[in-house]
């Protein structure tokens, strides 16, 4: 019993602590390579909003966005307002969710995705510094580079597809204030969904 | 004949009657929910719908429960999950007017997943709602829910979800008594609320929460699972301090947060069980804590062993110079130092003495685990808390004190004269010593080692013994010592008429002994237990003169025999009006006479106009404490109180107990303190949490 308790007292100790990106401050800096092979950094990407978004195609609560194509016609809709969606998998290799770049490619061809990159993040190095706790976590980032909102995608915590559009869309709201250079309403919210498999 | 037709007809209209109540019940289930039974196994999960009412009143308020069932490995998730997860949610399709308020959560369990934290439970856990029956109901009352719950193992996170029906009618609305042990246990298992106020502060990205609670030195680990998402982080490891009035939490904030108030549940474990406490605490100042009792350490049951086994073999070893062993066991290792003796019978000896001490302190224990895990309360030296035991030992360490006094002899199979009693030659007598030696060094264990062999209690029980047995051991030491080591042997005095002398000294410290368990006598059974008590010491002495004056072959031992006699025959009669056990004393720490809450007893006393006080406590509810400290013990409230007639009740909370809690949650109350005064005439008062005397008072006052 006390080995078992040691061995629990160990992993806990092991896993590094999830930092915080703490909105109104600039958001933690990256650059990692996505499933094209492209080198994506966020300072590359100033001037313009950036959305990021957690996923695990695996994941029920990112299956209820990604099954009727809301999540699809979301990314769709940012881009055209001239937003950045950049999706992120921090799922560690062996766990549920994690692809290689040529799996996720085909993923991106079948389900019709249509972020302006997706980024395989198997060591949850931007995961962990961001703190992505679930599939999906949302954060937005403003023009400056700063990060305005993170959380939930919406005020729906449910796995249901018949919840969609039902409340507000905590995501795109953030977009929609700071094309509008406006303040973000709601600038924190708890995210849902299942915990990021690092 | 003519009567078949009739029959046929007859016949055909009864299965036609049949078959239209068929149809109809056959539509009836066809167009119920597909899955509206009370139970639904799902994938991952059993959930089931229980009341506690099998046919409910109008009018009445009941509780229904949600078990629900994991697989193994598996987790479902508390209200408020942590960083990931989701509540259940019901959404309710019930008779017209029937209201289910939400549902009230178990004590969660954390569980950490690569720096994630959750909020679960990993076992069955039930979810307990109140149903409210309207006034004019009657006949069928379903109720039916939909419910969504997350269910997760280490991997994956699966939504699943059930339609749930409670075929309920209307009734007497007795509680089902099948049902009656889930929803105690579902109701042990709910967090309990403090109503004391918890302050919090936080700098330099820490918040720290300060919890009043008393008895925190018996905590051995707790956590604080934060509701809200600004406050600490969730998955932050945990810095928990106390002082003796607090519970100290301390862990990274949310950064850029400044919450205004912290709102959890503290989850404490405790030796006797884990409990939880809701709290909220506001902006204030905290104190500084200090690590947790290291005897109650979860965390190192190793070194809690090792520390309990270190101080009791030190205090066994220290107890040899007490008054009640030392002079047994200083003559004992003379007489072994005696000339004559091999090797081999020294070192038997020195085994079997250490033997004796051994199994006498090995068993007491035993005894004292077994009854500390019957939930007796009981701790080292319980045994003492028997006057009976008391006087034993008075008088056993009397019969020692004559002994060396030299009034009798102890002549066992024609052993020479002048031997004293623990001086027995032989392994048998050094091991019928070793015994004495033990069970006379209990009371001078009880206070001496109350630390080490109060964490033996917690112990499992095995490291518990073995902590008893270092006991013994260290008890047996010095005389294992000197039967094992030559050299020691011959340093002690050459035995000669010295000792003669020496044994007459050792008489102070065994009378010393006996005087003082006469005082403790005393005190238990109070002046007339100690006459009694005295009474048995004359006849003690009055048959050891007797034996005396036989061996020293006088032959005037007709009068003290006779006395001895006259007095052995009244002692039984004696002995049996001695108090069973001090514990008959109403309530310790409060002056008040009181008796156990049953709802059923204040029922009673209200319909008797009884003027009746009730409260309820519980060891860890710090200001319940103070206030039996302090206005509850005070005299003059006592003598108001019973010059009224007011009856005391007192709730003890400190176990989870279903009937307090009922009639908690009755009250709209979630926690104690609570002090309430019934009243003749049937008002009730709920009183402040703070108590003063001129209030208790006032309240006693006719009028």
């Amino acid at each position: 019993m006390i080995k078992t308790f040691l061995a629990a007292a160990a992993i806990v100790i092991a896993a590094p602590a999830l930092a915080n990106a703490v909105v109104g401050q600039p958001a933690p800096a990256f650059s990692a390579t996505d499933s094209m092979g492209r080198t994506q950094s966020l300072a590359a990407y100033k001037g313009k909003p950036v959305i990021l978004e957690w996923t695990n195609a695996d994941c029920p609560f990112v299956k209820k966005f990604y099954s009727g194509g809301d999540m699809q016609k979301l990314q769709t809709e940012a881009r055209k307002q001239g937003a950045v969606w950049l999706t992120i998998n921090s799922g560690a290799p062996g766990k549920q969710g994690h692809l290689d770049p040529a799996a996720i490619n085909a993923k991106m061809k079948a389900q019709g995705s249509a972020p302006t990159a997706y980024i395989a993040d198997p060591t949850g190095e931007i995961g962990k510094a961001f703190g992505a706790r679930t599939t999906p976590h949302l954060f937005v980032i403003d023009s400056a580079g700063t990060l305005v909102y993170a959380g939930a995608i919406d005020d729906q915590p449910t796995a249901d597809p018949a919840d969609i559009g039902k409340g507000r869309n905590y995501a795109m709201a953030a977009l929609a204030d700071v094309k509008a250079g406006k303040p973000v309403q709601v600038a924190t919210s708890r995210a849902y969904g299942c915990s990021v498999k690092y | 004949m003519p009567k078949a037709p009739c029959l046929t007809v007859r016949t055909a209209y009864v299965l036609e009657h049949m078959l239209k109540h068929f149809l109809l019940a056959l539509f009836a289930l066809l167009t119920a929910p597909a899955f509206a039974a009370s139970v639904s196994q799902q994938p991952n999960t059993r959930v089931e719908l229980v009341s506690e009412v099998k046919a409910p009143a109008p009018g009445q308020r009941f509780s229904i429960g949600l078990v629900m069932t994991p697989k193994p490995g598996w987790h479902t998730y508390w209200k408020y999950p942590g960083d990931s997860g989701i509540e259940t949610r019901a959404t309710w399709a019930n008779a017209p007017g029937m209201a289910v308020s939400p549902f009230r959560y178990p004590v969660p369990e954390t569980y950490v997943i690569s720096g994630i934290m959750n909020h679960v439970y990993g076992h069955e856990n039930v979810l307990l709602a109140e149903v409210d029956v309207p006034q004019n109901a009657s006949g069928a009352l379903p109720l039916q829910v939909k419910l969504d719950w997350l269910v997760c193992d280490d991997q994956i996170c699966v939504p699943e979800s059930a339609t749930l029906l409670l075929p309920l009618t209307t009734g007497d609305g007795r509680a089902d008594p099948a049902q009656q042990a889930r929803f105690a246990d579902a109701r042990a298992a709910l967090p309990r609320t403090l109503t004391e106020p918890a302050r919090f502060a936080s700098e330099k990205g820490r918040i720290r929460i300060e919890i009043p609670l008393a008895g925190t030195e018996q905590i051995r680990a707790a956590h604080f699972f934060a509701i809200a998402d600004d406050t600490l982080l969730f998955a932050a490891p945990q810095t928990i301090t106390r002082t003796d009035s607090a519970l100290i939490i301390e862990a990274d904030a949310v950064p850029a947060s400044s919450p205004q108030a912290v709102e959890g549940l503290l989850r404490i474990e405790r030796a006797d069980g884990v409990m939880g406490l809701e709290v909220r605490a506001t902006l204030g100042a905290v104190a500084a804590g200090q690590p947790l009792a290291a005897s109650a350490g979860a965390a190192s049951v190793t070194s809690a062993f090792l520390t309990a086994f270190g101080l009791a073999l030190l205090g066994g070893l220290v107890l040899n110079l007490m008054p009640c062993v030392f002079p047994i066991l200083s003559l004992k290792a003379l007489s072994l130092a005696r000339s004559g003796h091999s090797e081999a019978a020294a070192r038997k000896e020195g085994l079997a003495y250490t033997a004796g001490v051994v199994l006498v302190t090995t068993l007491l224990g035993a005894a004292a685990i077994m009854l500390a895990r019957a939930g007796a309360g009981a701790g080292w030296a319980f045994q003492l808390q028997d006057p009976r035991v008391i006087l034993l030992l008075m008088l056993l360490t009397l019969a020692i004190g004559l002994n060396f006094a030299g009034l009798f002899e102890m002549q066992l199979g024609g052993v020479s004269a002048g031997q004293a009693l623990a001086a027995k030659p032989g392994a048998k007598g050094a091991f019928w010593t070793g015994t004495l030696a033990a069970f006379v060094a209990t009371p001078c264990t009880g206070p001496f080692m109350a630390g080490a062999l109060g964490a033996a209690l917690v112990l499992p029980p095995v490291a518990g013994l073995a902590v008893f047995a270092g006991l013994g051991l260290g008890l047996a030491l010095p005389f294992l010592a000197i039967g094992f080591v030559p050299a020691l042997r011959r340093r002690l005095p050459k035995p000669g008429a010295w000792m003669v002398t020496f044994r007459r000294i050792l008489v102070v410290p065994m009378l010393l002994t006996a005087l003082a368990l006469a005082w403790v006598l005393g005190r238990q059974a109070g002046a007339e237990g100690l006459t009694l008590g005295l009474l048995f010491a004359l006849i003690v002495g009055l048959g050891l003169w007797w034996l005396g004056l036989r061996q020293h072959g006088s032959g005037r031992t007709l009068l003290p025999a006779a006395v001895a006699i006259v007095a052995a025959l009244l002692a039984p009669a004696a002995l049996a009006r001695l108090p069973q056990s001090a514990a008959a004393e109403p309530q310790a720490g409060s002056g008040l006479a009181s008796v156990a809450f049953s709802p059923e007893k204040l029922a009673a006393l209200n319909a008797a106009s009884t003027p009746t006080f009730l409260y309820f406590t519980a060891d860890w509810c710090l200001t319940c404490k103070v206030n039996e400290k302090g206005a509850l013990a005070s005299d003059a409230v006592a003598q108001a109180f019973e010059k009224a007639g007011v009856t005391v009740m007192v709730g003890d909370w400190t176990r989870p107990d279903p009937a307090i809690a009922r009639f908690l949650e009755q009250r709209g109350r979630a926690g104690i303190p609570l002090y309430l005064f019934y009243a003749a005439d049937g008002t009730v008062e709920e009183l402040p949490q703070i108590l003063t005397v001129d209030q208790l008072t006032k309240l006693a006052r006719p009028g």
